[in-house]
């Protein structure tokens, strides 16, 4: 027998028919949403902390490798086995074990889908914030995982603001947890954060206790379009100086509205322009102050302002936003959008700065992008579409990823926001980060000594 | 993106449109619609695993039997295709990939079985009973009509009941039938076969009725009959009745003091918009409460595309799911498509609700 037969045999005895190895199961998670591509030599669901914590012990004895996955929706193949070894599939842990309204938390599974979480919250009046255009399939493991946020971070956070405690398996199968319930703490190194965005480089989450907000009273939205992205960009500044603080920026240039607009004709936006679609939530009275003092504010530069409170009318905005960055197929079928160079974050003063660096690097490459993006907080999703049977289009596009980056590094934002660096972004790791890159390293290797857990991310062998 | 690879793909696999089948973006947004991959739980049972299986198949990769539990367990349902932002049509992609595997001699037993049968019997009962057996003597048939019925597998012979009720309203208003019927060819095409001798045995038979419009009673034979015949009219059951449902109140039909649920077969609603027809008739007869997932976001049966014969097992979870959308204080379960009634009733664990094709409740309505 094979040392990769003796392997699956006794993964079999940990977790039953639920190990596979045959070429068809594998490829299938041999990708996420990005270009990254690596074939593992395991797929296992692991059903318990138990379970998870024998799989590992295995790892670690034979040092094969091991990638935790989610949904598999990432952006950056965080979750994809560039150097093979064991996926574990942690879809199966989705179990939501406590609900605490009088401490404000919860307690969840990886697993658990955040759409399902807020669902179950929902009766409480309360939710979960951080909410990734993937809500409907992404899981609350991955979320963490990739320090994961979405349109309502502006106000809320992201899922760092929410993590309490972290139950995880460390690389030799010994469990511990990173924090209590406890709404804070202030006892040495904050090992929770530490887990956050650390991309299953560092150990299993096997269970979260996540803090929790109350739903908002009222929301509404006050939609403006502008001349011009790099004038909209200009407005978020204008917006947080007159200390409005909106519970969701969203910016949606021309392209991208067009989009929208042929996803659903009926969708409620301006046409005229670059939009960026402001939220505002709280109680009936400030939420309607909020909405004057915005329109008031932005009146000087705007194109056109919409104000809706309508709740099927928001919420058939917001699912069409959450939908935008694969949708431009439907506008040009021969166009496909690619996730690459999608997800820079900047100091908010410099939106105007990066936007038009976005259209220099596309122009120059004859490429058209869709910018939008929780600008509220610096992020600029750059959308970029190619015809994928031309291998030119292939070289260009990537071009532009690249200086793209670059670009974000130069003046002093990051090469992601919020999607994570996995493997596509690597590369840019060390330039961004500068010295702190040798401490993640160290960390790393103090964590993980063998560099079993998904290798080939961060930077990181 | 290996161009070389492809030209393998263009090869074998020539009715996968190549672009589609590069389009999908591997985003996972179908892991929240796809009704297999609920049930399966693996990502070779969900459209996107589907895809990445497809496209190593495209580019040249080994063949393995393990692929079939994968490519054959789609229902085709279309849920994905709806739902995809990057605007794929996977049930496409994965019966051209059917199709190339069927041509190159891979196909499994069950496959196999269907396409001998069709073949031999002219239907997937294996029977070899007249076609038109369920007619009785007192109906006098139309030797000529603009009208045809097109019966169906399901109800010419598993469901003979349906098919005389649907015939008697039908015939009513000057519909005829077909001289001798065969399969449409759907369960055929679905699995990755060609129905060309179906095909054109029911074109032939067109031609000699002297039809224009055909009043189909089964999801799967409209979509296929649609596709196959564009010179035709091709109407649903409902179609038809919901526009003679004048007609149908002047015969006597009247309200029943009950409420159901509609259940949207995936051929007649999501892949050709009929939804409001049934709708229509339903109204006309008694209350409707909506089942949670509807229209457009219909959940599927479990029973299309082969999987019903293929996965058995699997099928009947599907539907078990599906009751789950059932609202409550219904006393029927409504649907319009044969398939779609037989895995609901296989599947249904409560006595006091039934599932009827909805010609049974026009038939207890006229009454």
């Amino acid at each position: 027998m094979g040392k990769m037969d003796k392997i699956f045999n006794e993964l079999e005895q940990i977790v039953g028919n639920r190990v596979r190895m045959n070429a068809s199961d594998l490829c299938c998670y041999s990708a996420d949403a990005s270009q990254i591509r690596g074939m593992p030599d395991f797929v296992l669901f692991p059903i318990s902390v138990e379970e998870v914590s024998e799989i590992m012990k295995i790892a670690n004895k034979y040092n094969i490798n091991v990638t935790a996955r989610g949904a598999g929706t990432g952006l950056a193949g965080g979750a994809v086995p560039v150097k093979g070894g064991i996926v574990l599939d942690m879809t199966k842990m989705d179990k939501i074990l406590k609900i605490d309204i009088e401490n404000l938390l919860v307690v969840v599974e990886p697993g658990v889908v955040q759409v399902d979480l807020n669902e179950a919250l929902k009766p409480y009046g309360f939710f979960f914030p951080p909410d990734p255009g993937s809500f409907a399939t992404c899981t609350v493991g991955g979320q963490i995982a990739n320090n994961a946020s979405g349109m309502r971070c502006v106000k809320y956070g992201t899922v760092k603001n929410y993590v309490l405690n972290l139950e995880v398996i460390m690389a030799d199968g010994t469990l511990m947890n990173t924090g209590s319930e406890c709404q804070k703490t202030s006892s040495g190194y904050d090992l929770s954060r530490l887990f956050v965005g650390s991309e299953g480089t560092l150990g299993i989450i096997t269970k979260a206790t996540l803090k929790i907000m109350p739903i908002p009273e009222c929301r509404k939205l006050v939609m403006v379009s502008f001349p011009s992205s790099e004038i909209a960009g200009k407005s978020v500044s204008t917006v947080f100086s007159a200390g409005v603080m909106p519970s969701a920026c969203e910016i949606l240039d021309k392209t991208s509205v067009d989009v929208l607009l042929k996803l659903d004709p009926n969708v409620i936006l301006p046409k005229d322009g670059d939009v960026i679609i402001f939220e505002v939530d709280g109680s009936k009275e400030a939420v309607d102050s909020a909405a004057d003092k915005l329109k008031e504010t932005l009146t000087p530069f705007a194109s056109s302002i919409l104000v809706t409170d309508d709740p099927d009318e928001m919420k058939k905005i917001w699912a069409a936003r959450s939908l935008v960055g694969a949708a431009v197929s439907k506008l040009d079928p021969t166009k496909t959008r690619i996730y690459v160079g999608e997800d820079l974050g900047v100091p908010i003063k410099k939106l105007p700065e990066m936007i038009k660096k976005v259209y220099e690097v596309t122009d120059k490459e004859g490429l058209l992008p869709m910018i939008y993006g929780h600008i509220g907080d610096g992020t600029i999703h750059v959308g970029q579409f190619i015809d994928v049977l031309d291998q030119n289009d292939w070289d260009k596009l990537n071009r532009a990823a690249d200086a793209l980056h670059l670009a974000a590094i130069e003046i002093g934002g990051t090469v992601s926001s919020e999607h994570g660096i996995g493997a596509a972004r690597g590369k840019y790791l060390k330039t961004q980060c500068g010295n702190s890159f040798n401490a993640m390293k160290s960390i790393k290797n103090a964590l993980d000594p063998k560099g079993i857990l998904n290798p080939g991310k961060l930077g990181f062998d | 993106m290996n161009f070389d690879k492809m030209k393998y793909g263009q090869k074998y696999f020539p009715d996968v449109d190549v672009r589609d089948l590069y389009r999908c973006v591997s985003c996972g947004n179908c892991r929240s619609v796809c009704p297999v991959f609920e049930v399966g739980g693996w990502e070779s049972t969900n459209t996107r695993g589907r895809i990445l299986i497809a496209r190593n198949l495209y580019e040249g990769a080994e063949f393995e039997e393990e692929i079939f539990d994968s490519i054959n367990t789609c229902t085709t349902c279309g849920i994905c295709a709806k739902t995809c932002p990057a605007g794929a049509n996977p049930p496409a992609l994965v019966e051209g990939i059917r199709k190339g595997l069927v041509d190159m001699g891979k196909m499994t037993e069950t496959q196999k079985r269907i396409s001998e049968t069709v073949d031999e019997f002219g239907n997937t009962l294996k029977s070899e009973e007249k076609r038109n057996s369920w007619l009785t003597s007192d109906i006098q048939v139309p030797k000529k009509a603009d009208v045809v019925y097109f019966v169906g597998c399901l109800d010419s012979y598993r469901y003979k009941e349906t098919a005389l009720k649907t015939y008697k309203i039908l015939n009513k208003l000057g519909v005829g039938l077909l001289e001798d019927e065969t399969c449409c060819g759907s369960p055929l095409l679905r699995i990755g076969f060609s129905a060309e001798k179906q095909t054109d045995h029911n074109r032939k038979q067109f031609i000699r009725s002297g039809t224009k419009t055909v009043v189909v009673g089964c999801a799967g034979c409209y979509n296929t009959l649609k596709s196959n015949f564009p010179e035709l009219e091709i109407l649903s059951v409902s179609d038809f009745l919901s526009k003679n449902i004048e007609k149908l109140k002047s015969a006597g039909l009247k309200k029943l003091d009950i409420t159901v649920s509609f259940h949207d077969p995936c051929h007649y609603g999501r892949d050709n918009s009929i939804f409001e027809s049934p709708r229509k008739i339903i109204l006309e007869i008694c209350t409707l409460k909506e089942m949670k997932n509807t229209k457009e976001k219909s959940k599927c049966c479990g029973g299309g595309g082969g999987v019903r014969t293929g996965y058995n097992d699997l099928s009947i979870e599907i539907a078990k799911r599906r009751w789950e959308d059932l609202p409550k204080g219904v006393n029927a379960l409504v649907t319009t498509c044969p398939l779609c009634v037989r895995n609901m009733r296989d599947s249904n664990s409560n006595p006091e609700i039934q599932v009827l094709d909805i010609i049974d409740l026009i038939e207890s309505a006229l009454e």
